[in-house]
């Protein structure tokens, strides 16, 4: 791999993570709250983009956008794909997680009931929307290159994909730090019971984590279908590769969903390359047992109980 | 591969819950076309199809249905056969792994006497043993994989070219007519598409042509294949898997400042592949098929006109004349058989069927391939496929 090819890799490998990180965190904030793993914010992540994706179609103009059209177009679709994310995930926990919890189910009834989800809710928009893929036309000009590092071209589209993925990560980390609502997310997530008895509502805990993690998977879905393009399965395996971003980071922590995201993106990025793009899930997941293997509760450790 | 055993078991739950509902879809699809019931009295026979309605590249499924649609609808409007004939439709997903359920909802109704599918050659590699063991003829419109023909299915004949002509053909085109030096050969690793790409490069590489192999699994991400494929600097690339994949890769591909020429086979061979890429990525792409196109093609102006009136409007796609074949070509040899057609006296009768189509005559030999094996090639002209002639008349 010449010294461009690196970087070009490098900036494919940060825009998927990126996205890989904003999901991974929907992932980690609920099962650091609830010791859940919710299969079904895949899910979330489709109907979150399929809402971005709708919105910023119905507010395309005809001939090529101008520039405030272009940027309020952008940024309707991600506040629309974050407001359809967080709706989905209200909706998936009231009705798949709450009756459980009420009646005291083990937790592989949890699972269960995720995947049930998961299942009627993909069939569900394949039915509404189709089961071809959708595109959105570009808004702006997505290749446009804004400035190259070592010969490697930095476009438009990538750049916003980065920082606004930067910028949820950022705001999250500091939302679960500094915020009084952060701080009886952690309460929560150290220790349920005790929380209670100090005055936290759990059960708000729990639907603002949800709907938290629901509004980031929601934004991230309407910038990954601009990228690429949205369809009712498309969640799977992003999903997928998200949750082992979470588990690699260390599962409960916010920062580590974030590292694992980028280092799953990058790591498959450059394998495309040196190993085969036939091989780039095996060479994720061997990367994550080998993480494991050496520290078993993932790069940054479990800890959404601890300050941030 | 601990990670596709994982995915297989997620998968399958998936399945199970699908197919419920692709199970209540296709009964609600199959009881639109077969309208023209004349009298009450006759009885019904099916024929059976099997393809892509969901999931994998749908609308190569659909354009076959539109097809089967019109030929049922043709036949049962002459009403020289004793009986009514209708669709069966059973959603297979392009999936080897949904390919005998398929199947088995097709065998198990014995009012299906013969079969127009299965169309994509995973999952009729998948389906085939069933049909065999059940004696019901399947005549697949589409399924190119050059090995289906050689495995033993005794009830199985193929209305195209397969893909050791696709392959050879689009190999010499782009030798001789792009005089490409050097190709990135990409596939989806799919029984197809392997194949189509196994012939392709050994063709490229006789006629002295540097070729690039790589495979990769159809995602929507093909950011880091197009920068590897852009490394690699060919003037060609060449796609051996389906559309709504090509589609995908072609946008990643221009994004990324891709300046070679894009080649990719039948499974990419549809107005689909446009609207998914854009018109100003498709723009210039070369497809090759096994197949004519019917919306260019004088002699099919009726089909085209019949395409639209039978299924609400719906314009021929690839595979649509060729399923209009293969079940005219079926039709054809129910003539003989009587009022009551065993499901064995329509393989017998159907291994010597020699029957003037629209897309050609359907006639196979004791293999069960078609006679005849032109190869064409289009290409994407101001966001319109436009059939260019088959390679030998364009290779001279």
């Amino acid at each position: 791999m010449s010294g461009q090819e690196f970087w070009n890799f490098t900036v494919v490998g940060l825009v998927s993570g990126s996205i890989y990180a904003v999901i991974a965190l929907g992932y980690t904030l609920v099962y650091g709250v609830l010791q859940l793993i919710n299969f079904a914010h895949s899910e979330v992540f489709m109907l979150g983009s399929m809402g971005g994706l709708f919105m910023a179609r119905a507010l395309l103009p005809a001939g090529s956008p101008s520039v405030v059209q272009s940027v309020g177009i952008m940024v309707a679709g991600l506040v629309v794909g974050a407001l359809s994310g967080g709706a989905a995930a209200f909706a998936l926990e009231r009705t798949a997680y709450r009756p459980l919890r009420r009646r005291g189910a083990p937790k592989l009834a949890y699972l269960i009931s995720a995947i049930g989800a998961s299942l009627f809710a993909s069939n569900l928009a394949g039915k509404e929307f189709g089961r071809q893929d959708i595109s959105l036309s570009p808004v702006f000009d997505y290749n446009h290159v804004v400035f190259t590092i070592f010969g490697a071209a930095v476009r438009a589209l990538d750049l916003v994909i980065i920082g606004v993925g930067l910028l949820m990560l950022l705001f999250l980390d500091r939302l679960v730090a500094v915020t009084r609502l952060g701080q009886s997310i952690r309460a929560v997530a150290q220790d349920a019971e005790t929380a209670s008895l100090m005055g936290v509502n759990v059960e708000r805990v729990i639907i603002t984590t949800f709907v938290l993690g629901g509004l980031l998977a929601g934004a991230g879905g309407f910038l990954y279908a601009a990228k690429f393009s949205a369809s009712y399965n498309m969640g799977f395996l992003p999903g997928i590769t998200a949750f082992s971003a979470a588990v690699l980071g260390g599962i409960g922590n916010v920062r580590g969903a974030v590292l694992g995201g980028l280092l799953l993106g990058l790591v498959k990025s450059y394998s495309t390359k040196l190993i085969g793009a036939g091989y780039v899930d095996v060479v994720g997941f061997l990367a994550l047992v080998l993480v494991l293997l050496i520290r078993p509760s993932g790069l940054l450790g479990e800890r959404l109980g601890r300050a941030a | 591969m601990q990670i596709r055993r994982t995915t297989a078991v997620v998968a399958a739950t998936v399945v199970t819950a699908s197919l419920t509902l692709a199970a209540c879809g296709s009964s609600k699809k199959s009881t639109g076309t077969a309208n023209g019931n004349n009298g009450g009295s006759k009885k019904t026979l099916e024929i059976g199809f099997q393809g892509p309605l969901s999931v994998n590249s749908p609308q190569l499924g659909l354009n076959a249905e539109y097809g089967i649609n019109v030929a049922i609808a043709e036949a049962n409007a002459k009403g020289d056969l004793p009986y009514t004939l209708k669709i069966k439709t059973s959603d297979d997903q392009g999936s080897p792994d949904q390919g005998p359920t398929a199947a088995k909802a097709l065998i198990d109704d014995p009012n299906v006497i013969a079969v127009v599918g299965p169309m994509f050659s995973g999952a009729t590699k998948a389906s085939e043993p069933g049909y065999t063991q059940a004696n019901l003829l399947s005549v697949t419109p589409s399924a190119t994989n050059p090995a289906l023909t050689t495995l033993g299915f005794t009830t199985f004949f193929r209305l195209i070219p397969n893909d050791n002509n696709q392959g050879k053909g689009a190999a010499d085109y782009i030798a001789k007519v792009l005089n490409a030096k050097k190709v990135f050969s990409l596939d989806d690793k799919s029984d197809y598409g392997t194949g189509l790409s196994t012939a392709l490069e050994a063709e490229l590489k006789t006629d002295g042509v540097a070729v690039t192999h790589d495979g990769i699994n159809p995602t929507k991400d093909y950011s880091a294949e197009a920068s590897k494929i852009i490394s690699a600097k060919p003037d060609v690339l060449y796609y051996s898997g389906y559309y709504q994949d090509f589609s995908l890769l072609a946008k990643a591909l221009r994004g990324a400042g891709f300046k070679g020429t894009l080649f990719s086979g039948d499974g990419s061979n549809d107005d689909q592949y446009i609207s998914g890429a854009g018109k100003t990525v498709a723009e210039g792409t070369y497809l090759s098929c096994g197949c004519g196109d019917a919306n260019s093609d004088p002699k099919a102006a009726d089909f085209v006109k019949a395409v639209a009136a039978d299924n609400s409007g719906a314009k021929p796609g690839t595979y649509s004349g060729e399923a209009y074949d293969a079940t005219n070509s079926i039709i054809s040899v129910l003539k003989g058989l009587g009022a009551s057609p065993t499901r064995q006296q329509v393989v017998d009768a159907y291994k010597s069927v020699d029957y003037t189509g629209l897309t050609k005559e359907v006639k196979y030999d004791s293999t069960g391939e078609i006679e005849g094996n032109a190869i064409y090639i289009y290409q994407v002209k101001d966001g319109v496929r436009t059939v260019l002639g088959t390679t030998g008349d364009l290779i001279k």
